[in-house]
């Protein structure tokens, strides 16, 4: 246990759920250990390759169940640590030097070739499909060069009789279940710390974990480069056990058997692509001697009708393997803000534009924006107001022109590096983590501020007192537990309100935040801002429709016509303005 | 000269294998992994054809007609229930992939047979001798995507095929029957991807698998084209040309991955690929 919190209250040390964990661990090692003994070798021999297949199928599912990407890859990263024992014991003998030495090149050859896939496939806008297509490329890519290895690499029929760590099957059997039971272990412990929770976030909702300052494709590829490490220890462990290694073991058909034996057994359950990955594996090394192609043709028919019929996997249909969720409701504590309360200018914008091709959406926008103030971005649809915002939050939007944020330029920064800046970005549509509690959501809002735990569920969220305090404003501190598609319309805008200032912005960008609101809601929401305004010196820029909601609460209000600034003066100046008048009435003026 | 030649029968192999996906691909939102398979079936039946002893020039109709019933009792059964999950329905079309080449096996056995091809020998272009099916390829190219660019600017299934791909969901809304245009479409893609494996059937041979190798280069041109024709045989020739100079002047094992590396590498620089470029 690395990162605790030393808030946590005695009653949360010690839930039965550890204890639990620590007796299932000990029942796989014993299970793993006596196997050997009541099994006859041939079963044995088989087992252990599915096994490791199950590591593998583990490593699927962390990244495809949990956070979304649907990998291709992971038999291919079994594969080349298969194939670095294999080839350092051909050259140069196996002796426990060159058996380690195989084990880190492997390993170290999958880190790497996840990080270049990764770097491919987590780029910024890449659809899940491209990604899937980038990890099913490698594959390909990687018999080709087993291929182009010729003699060195056995070309297409692999490598066998090279010398391996002197180990009965029953050990093998035995080392290939430790690890598996290890895997499983620190899985299901990461699965369900505060960072598991952020792997469903990113699946759920990968922009606006970015527009909270989470650096998505950073921890996507880290967690690719991991798992692949971890199937490339589960390769080595192969190549030792059978001596024998094929191109085919790592081709994109192997990494796709993987994804079937994690849909069938039951995505984002863990257990699931265990189950999964052994019975099918081991079933299809006893049937096919009988039933050659009939059984991988019942396995397909299967998997079909699981897709369809039953996304949970077979698993769910036992109920089993369902992810608890702890009923456990965390409680909300003030967070100690450190960033001073500035009263200088915070945000300030210098002949921003903004061209799409021959498009001209901003022309020479500029404008200030000190803390305390209240700012509307008012103007007809098609004014720009949406892409200044955008322009404001990612650094990578505008064409011309900067912005500065508390005196730091944004440069071409990502999103969630204006968000370090100090940006806080509500979007127009509540976007929020829709199969996550409202407390899971608060919390995963907090990753920029606090890292989260890698191993156990901090009992407490620390919210700065602004985003406490719209959580008890609007009632979302009854509803810590409740799963966010649950809520109604205007909580989840609240939520998000809530979401953003958990950040501890200094610029607060909301885009028509009262937009689809009951008239009781857009009050509160009013009094609210004004309040964050007032008292925690808040900078908020808001674009608004409602023009009698904007008269209320605003300091300033600018407004955009056809890309331009045409006025920005103080609310009396904007509603006597005759100009503003002509351009809401659209008359002649175009 | 004929270097120029290879590239414009390998783009024109590509972009035919690809057309299917492509129609798919633009209303579905999905690539089918089940093209292999369902090339597959087009060469069975050109193999059947030759068997039964007709008109090798009849395996092109027989495959066309074995896709588009095969493609429509897939969408049928397995992917309606899928729209709302497309990376459901793509693993799904993977399942499908693996029972029709299983059914294959079982039906056919595994081994590699060889069907005739409707053209034979090599006849005299501009001084290079060149094979005249290869030749035949190029023209059925070309002509298949006339024939899709008029079913889609030129008919009313086309006119709502195009709405659905622009925007479904007010497509929806005006009344269009959008499962139909689903359905339609899949069953055309699969018909075009069987047509495409009795195409490629004379230049190789026929088993169980003959598809699968095809499948990454046909997703790859798809991913590169958005949904535009045009733009397809864009990325077909220069992916084409691409694998034919690494091929010959760098070797054949390089050659084999360079649709796929190229593919990758322009994606990451550019998303949208060759579409609207």
């Amino acid at each position: 246990m690395l990162s605790g919190s030393n808030l946590a209250p005695s009653s949360h040390q010690l839930p039965p759920a550890a204890l639990i964990g620590g007796v299932l661990v000990l029942a796989g090692v014993a299970a793993v250990l006596a196997a050997p003994l009541v099994l006859d070798i041939y079963s044995v021999n088989v087992l252990t390759r599915s096994l490791l297949l199950a590591v593998a199928a583990v490593t699927v599912d962390l990244l495809w169940g949990y956070t979304g990407i649907l990998s291709f890859a992971q038999a291919a990263f079994l594969a080349i640590g298969a194939y670095a024992l294999a080839l350092v014991s051909t050259r140069l003998g196996f002796s426990p030097g060159t058996g380690l030495f195989a084990l880190l090149l492997g390993m170290g050859v999958a880190a790497l070739a996840a990080l270049l896939v990764g770097w491919l496939a987590f780029s910024y806008g890449a659809s899940l499909l491209y990604v899937s297509t980038i990890t099913l490329v490698f594959p390909i890519v990687f018999v080709q060069l087993i291929f182009a290895g010729g003699n060195f690499t056995g070309s297409s029929s692999g490598l066998s009789g090279f010398d391996v760590p002197d180990l009965d099957t029953e050990s093998w059997f035995r080392v290939a279940g430790l690890l598996l039971v290890a895997v499983a272990a620190l899985a299901v412990t990461f699965v369900r710390s505060d960072f598991g929770r952020l792997l469903v976030a990113m699946r759920e909702n990968d922009l606006r974990c970015q527009y909270l300052g989470i650096p998505t494709a950073r921890l996507k590829v880290s967690l690719f480069v991991v798992c692949a490490m971890v199937c490339a220890a589960a390769g080595w462990i192969y190549a030792g056990a059978t001596a024998v290694v094929a191109p085919e073991l790592g081709n994109f058909v192997s990494g796709t058997e993987l994804v079937i034996y994690t849909a069938l057994g039951g995505r984002a359950t863990l257990a699931g692509p265990i189950v999964g990955a052994v019975a099918i594996d081991a079933i299809s090394n006893f049937l096919n001697g009988a039933l050659p192609f009939l059984w991988a043709l019942i396995v397909g028919l299967l998997f079909v009708v699981v897709i369809v019929a039953l996304p949970g996997g077979l698993l769910s249909l036992l109920r089993l393997g369902r992810e608890r969720r702890s009923r456990l409701v965390p409680d909300l504590v003030e967070a100690a803000v450190q960033t001073p309360m500035q009263d200088g200018l915070v945000l300030q914008v210098t002949t921003l534009g903004k061209r799409f091709g021959s498009l001209i959406v901003l022309k020479d926008v500029s404008f200030v924006a000190r803390a305390g103030d209240l700012v509307s971005l008012i103007g007809p649809n098609g004014a720009g107001k949406t892409t200044l915002m955008r322009c404001i939050a990612d650094g990578r939007e505008r064409s011309a022109g900067t912005v500065e944020i508390g005196g730091h330029s944004i440069r071409h920064l990502p999103p969630h590096r204006c968000t370090a800046l100090g940006v806080g970005r509500k979007f127009q549509t509540a976007s929020v983590f829709e199969s996550m509690t409202v407390a899971e959501c608060l919390r995963v809002a907090r990753t920029r501020i606090e890292r989260p735990s890698l191993f156990r569920r901090t009992p407490t969220i620390a919210l700065p007192a602004a985003a406490l305090e719209v959580v008890r404003a609007t009632g979302l501190g009854d509803r810590l537990g409740v799963e966010t598609r649950h809520l109604s319309h205007g909580e989840k805008q609240s939520l998000e309100l809530a979401m953003v200032l958990a950040l501890e912005p200094t610029l607060l960008l909301l885009d028509e935040p009262t937009a689809g609101l009951t008239g009781a809601e857009r009050a509160r929401i009013g009094e609210l801002l004004v309040d964050l305004a007032r008292r925690y010196r808040l900078c908020i820029v808001l674009v608004e429709h409602d023009l009698d909601f904007v008269r209320r609460i605003s300091s300033r209000i600018i407004v955009l016509h056809q890309g331009n600034i045409v006025l920005d003066g103080g609310v009396e100046e904007a509603t006597q303005s005759e100009t503003v008048r002509t351009i809401y009435a659209g008359a002649a003026h175009a | 000269m004929s270097l120029l030649l290879d590239i414009a029968t390998t783009a024109a192999i590509l972009y035919a294998v690809a057309l299917g996906l492509l129609i798919v691909f633009g209303v579905m939102g999905i690539i089918s992994f089940a093209h292999g398979a369902m090339m597959t079936i087009g060469g069975y039946a050109a193999l059947l054809v030759t068997q039964e002893g007709w008109s090798p020039w009849a395996s092109f109709p027989a495959a066309a007609l074995a896709g588009l019933v095969g493609g429509a009792v897939m969408e049928r059964i397995v992917l309606r229930p899928l729209y709302r999950r497309p990376l459901d329905a793509i693993l799904a079309t993977w399942g499908l992939g693996i029972v029709i080449g299983q059914v294959i096996t079982l039906v056919f056995g595994r081994q590699v047979q060889f069907a005739q091809s409707p053209l034979s020998g090599a006849i005299n272009v501009l001084g290079v001798t060149y094979s005249q099916y290869r030749l035949l390829l190029v023209a059925l190219a070309i002509l298949l995507a006339g024939v899709i660019a008029f079913i889609l600017h030129g008919t009313r299934l086309g006119l709502v095929t195009r709405a659905v791909i622009a925007n479904e969901g007010l497509s929806q809304s005006l009344g269009v029957n959008s499962a139909r245009v689903r359905f339609a479409s899949f069953s055309l893609g699969s018909a075009l991807a069987s047509l495409a494996g009795a195409l490629v059937v004379p230049l190789s041979s026929v088993d169980p698998n003959m598809g699968v190798p095809w499948l990454v280069g046909a997703f790859m041109l798809v991913l590169l084209s958005g949904s535009s024709l045009v733009s397809m045989a864009g990325a077909a020739i220069v992916l084409g040309a691409a694998q034919v100079l690494v091929s010959t002047y760098l070797n054949a094992v390089l050659g084999g991955m360079t649709i796929a590396i190229l593919a990758a590498i322009i994606l990451r620089i550019r998303p949208t690929g060759f579409a609207r470029a």
